[in-house]
């Protein structure tokens, strides 16, 4: 296909062996590339029910069409593997440069699985081939000084793929960054790379130039794009200002700001960690990925550190939802996080729930209460290191809580700890949380554009009729964007008939939008054959019962609960999916999908 | 099956608001969504400005039902737009600008700025009967894959949604960009900046 080189790189750290592969057209075709490629090859080599950090489970890097072109925003490049957090499918979107350099060295992914025998380092190097190294003196180094480490050995003009203490540790809610902040954040993978003892991938030099099928066409799209980019006021002015956390006062007055471990939705408070205030206190830069124009990143600086972010969910996470409002703390926080390589949403979850077993009684520990900003560093510490009680909360919510008996207590579904939205208000949004084929999360369908954003148009954020239809939708698009790749951010310029010229532009081939989401529902439908596969089914797709049993008790969300079990229904059934959330033999044919 | 309170709301107010400002006439054009995986739909006949709970019809998405006895009588494109098309709402009125420039030209070039901003340009098909459903249903699906509206020569406009407000806004806003061109156009005077020639409209 156009516009990929249509070739990957499989590497077995077993045996130190290398092996590029063709990928076939058909896959291609079937599943672009990215996250879509990622399922389609994970569903296909990974044996049943592999554990998640044995050697045998992969991990898949990939690129799309779209990355080291002139789209905007196509330097996000997609992680695929099986969460040990989860036990499911699991994949996750990074920015940065990684996967345009990546693809200048030659391939449009990488697949990676077996286990070295030291730590050490994987090295893609576009003109002198694929290495790896051993790297025994980065153990226990944290990502900044393992980057630096890097460059003195394979100079300053390379990006790598990192864990830090946290990933070295298995910790279960580890992260993989590259670019200092920029984050594989979710689900454990930092976990999987640390059970390779792969301290970090590095892409160096490389320029392979893919073919495009009609360049001045895509040219002409892309101004057409650009200038929709400079107009909308999101991508415009709100993003690169405040970066993701514009949206910290927007959902706190809707009353759906999570406030110690969901126990409130709203807080007067929740302003001081807000993005005007790190925009005036913080803020030392503005940055962005490979070539975007939105550049919603910020270098800043807190107390005597400096870093990247924090962004809304972090903020959020280490913050409010720990019932702590000092921005130095939270943004602190969050630098080590990235230093350790911590996922901070599942990080501040976790911690939210020990703090609320604290407070019922569970735990005893009187330093582990909800406001507690001087215990944060450390605990954040203990986490990546496992000491103590944070050896603890490094297993996860899930698993924490299960440990009390207090499952309830756990803000998660399938695992994955929940982000900065109360599903109680906004009901759609929740169950895109349920249904979400890796757990918890907003991304997936993130149905709250028209619920909070009102783009492209409002609707009542408490009513079911029409959401099931919706949300699959949006988690078809979703996917489709994954598997370009482009960032979300895009989306809130452009959309699916933007997308569909760019890539009939790229290949030549006649896509339209409906083409597109058709993918988009292969990849969704295949990702939950996989997830049946491994034992996960109906009985996954459910939310903490706080959120079907008790209203917020103030603010512009009062009142409200989620009626899962009706929305969950339709959604079985607008997806072609049996009672049991099994998809049926006839959608499946339908999507051409031969596994079953 | 009766029509959630919420939806009815949704349909009583753009119903209201295309007879209201002209793009239908008392018991012309047809709005519908796509809801629990079936159609919602105004039942045929039924005054569109005055909508009654008993006026919106459920019906099948993917096979055709007992309900086109009372449904819309478009139901047919409604069916086709929704199963070819990513459309989670769809309205069909009478747009007076948008007719009138159809007949004259093959796609309406948006040169208001709104317009090149949020449309680019409206396309026009032709249909062999524009007035039936059978010819419509086959041709403006094709459109509405890469469009968000079509107008059927000499016949009406069609535009999808994510919502039913959505689409109303493709339908004004249409509308709205047609008016202008065909007031421009009525002056005879040339025009002192094009911005769609800027943008090359002629690509998308």
């Amino acid at each position: 296909m156009k516009g990929l080189n249509n070739k990957i790189l499989e590497v077995d750290l077993n045996r130190e062996k290398f092996r590029e592969v063709t990928v076939p057209e058909k896959i291609l075709s079937d599943y672009i590339g990215g996250r879509g490629l990622g399922v389609k090859l994970l569903l296909d080599k990974l044996p049943i029910k592999t554990d998640p950090l044995d050697q045998r489970n992969l991990l898949i890097f990939s690129t799309g069409p779209f990355g080291g072109t002139i789209v905007p925003t196509n330097g996000r490049f997609s992680l695929v593997t099986k969460s040990p957090l989860t036990n499911g499918i699991f994949y996750s979107n990074s920015g940065g440069s990684f996967g345009v350099i990546m693809k200048k060295c030659g391939y449009d992914g990488i697949i990676i699985q077996g286990k070295l025998k030291e730590l050490g380092y994987l090295l893609i190097d576009g003109e002198n081939g694929v290495l790896l190294k051993e790297s025994s003196n980065l153990w226990g180094t944290d990502t900044e000084k393992t980057f630096e480490e890097l460059k003195k050995i394979e100079g300053n003009k390379i990006n790598a793929l990192m864990i830090g203490q946290a990933g070295e540790n298995l910790v279960k809610i580890a992260s993989i960054m590259n670019d200092a902040a920029r984050a594989f954040g979710r689900g454990g993978v930092g976990a999987v790379m640390g059970s390779k003892k792969l301290k970090a991938v590095v892409v160096k030099g490389g320029n392979a130039k893919v073919e495009i099928n009609d360049q001045d066409l895509l040219k002409k799209y892309v101004k057409v794009a650009q200038d929709k980019i400079k107009v909308v006021p999101i991508t415009r002015s709100s993003l690169p200002k405040f970066g993701t956390s514009a949206l910290v006062n927007v959902i706190n007055i809707l009353g759906m700001f999570p406030i110690n471990n969901f126990q409130r939705g709203f807080d007067e408070r929740a302003v001081q960690v807000s993005g005007e205030k790190i925009d005036k206190n913080l803020t030392q830069e503005h940055e962005g990925c490979y070539a975007c124009p939105i550049r919603c990143g910020r270098l800043t600086k807190a107390g005597d550190m400096r870093g990247k972010g924090p962004e809304y969910e972090s903020v959020w996470a280490l913050g409010p939802n720990l019932g702590i409002f000092n921005l130095t703390s939270v943004t602190q926080a969050n630098y080590l996080c990235n230093l350790y390589g911590l996922d901070t949403i599942s990080c501040g979850g976790s911690i939210a729930c020990a703090m609320e077993l604290q407070e019922k009684g569970h735990i005893d520990d009187p330093s582990l209460i909800f406001g507690n900003s001087g215990i944060l560093k450390e605990l954040v510490r203990k986490i990546a290191f496992k000491e103590g009680i944070g050896a603890q909360i490094s297993e996860g919510s899930k698993i924490l809580s299960k440990r009390y008996g207090s499952e309830d207590i756990a803000m998660q579904v399938k695992g994955l700890e929940l982000p900065a939205y109360d599903p109680r208000g906004a009901i759609g949004h929740a169950l895109g949380y349920a249904t979400s084929t890796r757990g918890g999360c907003h991304l997936t369908g993130y149905l709250a554009s028209l619920e909070i954003f009102a783009a492209p148009k409002k609707i009542d954020r408490f009513t079911i009729a029409g959401k099931p239809d919706l949300l699959i939708l949006k988690q078809n698009q979703k996917a489709i964007e994954d598997s370009l790749v482009i960032c979300a951010f895009a989306g809130w310029a452009l959309g699916l008939d933007y997308y569909a010229r760019f890539l009939k532009a790229i290949t030549g081939i006649d896509y339209d939008v409906m083409k597109l989401l058709e993918i988009g529902e292969r990849i969704y439908n295949l990702e939950r054959i996989f997830n049946i596969r491994e034992g996960l089914g109906r009985g996954d797709d459910i939310l903490p019962p706080r959120f079907i049993n008790e209203p917020l008790q103030e603010g512009f969300s009062k009142g409200s609960i989620v009626p899962l079990k009706t929305m969950l229904e339709q959604y079985y059934f607008i997806r072609g999916w049996d009672e049991q959330g099994i998809p049926k033999l006839e959608t499946l044919e339908k999507l051409g999908i031969k596994q079953i | 099956m009766v029509v959630d309170e919420s939806i009815y709301k949704i349909f009583k107010k753009v119903g209201k608001h295309l007879v209201r400002h002209g793009y239908n006439t008392s018991h012309s054009g047809n709005i519908s969504i796509k809801s629990g995986g079936k159609i919602i739909i105004k039942r045929r006949a039924a005054m569109l400005g005055d909508l009654k709970i008993e006026d919106l019809v459920e019906c099948e998405l993917k096979e055709e039902d007992s309900s086109s006895l009372i449904a819309s009588t478009e139901l047919g494109v409604h069916r086709a737009i929704y199963l070819e098309t990513d459309a989670m709402a769809v309205i069909h009125a009478h747009n007076p600008y948008c007719v009138a420039l159809s007949l004259i030209e093959d796609e309406i070039t948006c040169i208001d700025a709104e317009g090149f901003a949020l449309y680019k340009k409206i396309p026009i098909i032709d249909v062999e009967i524009p007035a039936g459903a059978y010819y419509t249903s086959i041709e403006v699906p094709k459109m509405l894959k890469n469009y968000p509206f079509v107008v059927v020569r000499g016949h009406g406009i069609f535009a999808k949604g994510m919502t039913l407000e959505d689409a109303l806004q493709y339908v004004t806003g249409a509308e709205q960009s047609a008016r202008i061109r065909y007031l421009t156009l009525l002056t005879g005077k040339p025009l002192k900046r094009d911005f769609s020639k800027e943008k090359d409209f002629s690509i998308w």
